[in-house]
């Protein structure tokens, strides 16, 4: 349920938004309907799924086990269809599969195209980046407070 | 046996060493960086040889549950300890998605101060008490991801990012 009205989001929420941010979904079907979806895995689409740290997340997530949108959404502090619009990016890139369970269609990692464990790796590299990524911010800020109290 | 695999990642932030440190060992820090978008919840954290860091990720209606053993500690340059994939009741165990990933990775946390107010942080992975198939998995996956997969993603997935948002 929530997974269709996911889809109609998406289709809404680009017409009217900024070119940039369909421009890659466009290519996308372009590359589709001159034949390039079927040959092998699409580098261009892995390397935009894992281009958002959200999407990283949630293959971090995926990692640990399959989950609903509903699920995924929870910890992200995203909507649902927000969520819908990242598991299909994904799962353009073949990275994450969407279960045959009508009413919950959980997402799973799928472990094509990468092989398995370098998938893990990548999931367990990608955690700590984004992690070093927030550890970046909270010196930053730590480091104004101080300057702010002894300067 | 021929020497085990490592894995490496290294990041230079732009802060004092004492400051990076205290990032690592204060647990509400701790909480605030460890962990991408999700609520990190740190039952425990002592900081001393022999020390436990009890972590918890929760991650919707499940979670995820880390438990490291300090081996060494040697403020504010070094930290070593043993970082184990654990269940609820913090007993070690493989990951059920991944079972012959190593179970506990002896982790080498060093700290390095580059020029004035920079920090150098890097950690290095190494399988522990691993049976041959999780040194194997380990292996195989360093392996592959330094041929063509990996190596270049990091940094392209930046430049991608940064093309999405310009």
């Amino acid at each position: 349920m929530s997974g269709d009205a996911g889809e109609g989001t998406v289709r809404g929420e680009c017409r009217p938004r900024g070119v940039d941010k369909c421009a890659n979904q466009y290519n996308h079907k372009v590359m589709e309907q001159i034949g390039y979806k079927n040959s092998g895995p699409d580098l261009d689409a892995i390397f935009l799924a894992l281009a958002d740290p959200t999407r990283r997340a949630i293959l971090t997530r995926l990692a640990a086990g399959e989950a609903s949108v509903k699920e995924l959404a929870a910890p992200f502090k995203i909507s649902q269809p927000a969520v819908s619009k990242h598991l299909k990016i994904l799962g353009r890139a073949g990275l994450v599969e969407r279960g045959v369970d009508k009413s919950r269609r959980p997402a799973r990692l799928n472990p094509e195209p990468m092989a398995e464990a370098v998938q893990w790796l990548e999931a367990f590299k990608a955690f700590w980046s984004s992690s070093f990524d927030q550890l970046d911010e909270l010196l930053l800020s730590m480091k104004d407070g101080e300057e702010g109290k002894t300067g | 046996m021929s020497q085990l695999p490592t894995y490496i990642l290294e990041r230079v932030f732009d802060a004092p060493r004492p400051l990076v440190w205290k990032a690592w060992t204060d647990p509400q820090l701790l909480s605030r960086w460890y962990g991408p978008n999700v609520e990190t919840v740190i039952h425990k954290l002592d900081v001393t040889q022999g020390g436990l860091w009890l972590n918890e990720m929760k991650m919707g209606q499940s979670s995820g549950y880390h438990k490291t053993e300090f081996t060494e500690v040697l403020e504010p340059e070094k930290l070593v300890c043993l970082m184990s994939n654990a269940d609820a009741d913090w007993n070690v165990t493989a990951n059920p998605m991944m079972p012959d990933w190593p179970k506990t990775l002896l982790t080498v946390v060093t700290f390095q101060e580059v020029g004035k107010n920079r920090t150098a942080l890097r950690l290095e992975w190494t399988p522990h008490n691993a049976s041959p198939a999780e040194i194997a998995c380990f292996e195989n996956a360093m392996e592959n991801m330094g041929k063509g997969w990996g190596a270049g993603m990091e940094h392209l997935a930046r430049v991608l990012a940064e093309l999405a948002d310009a």
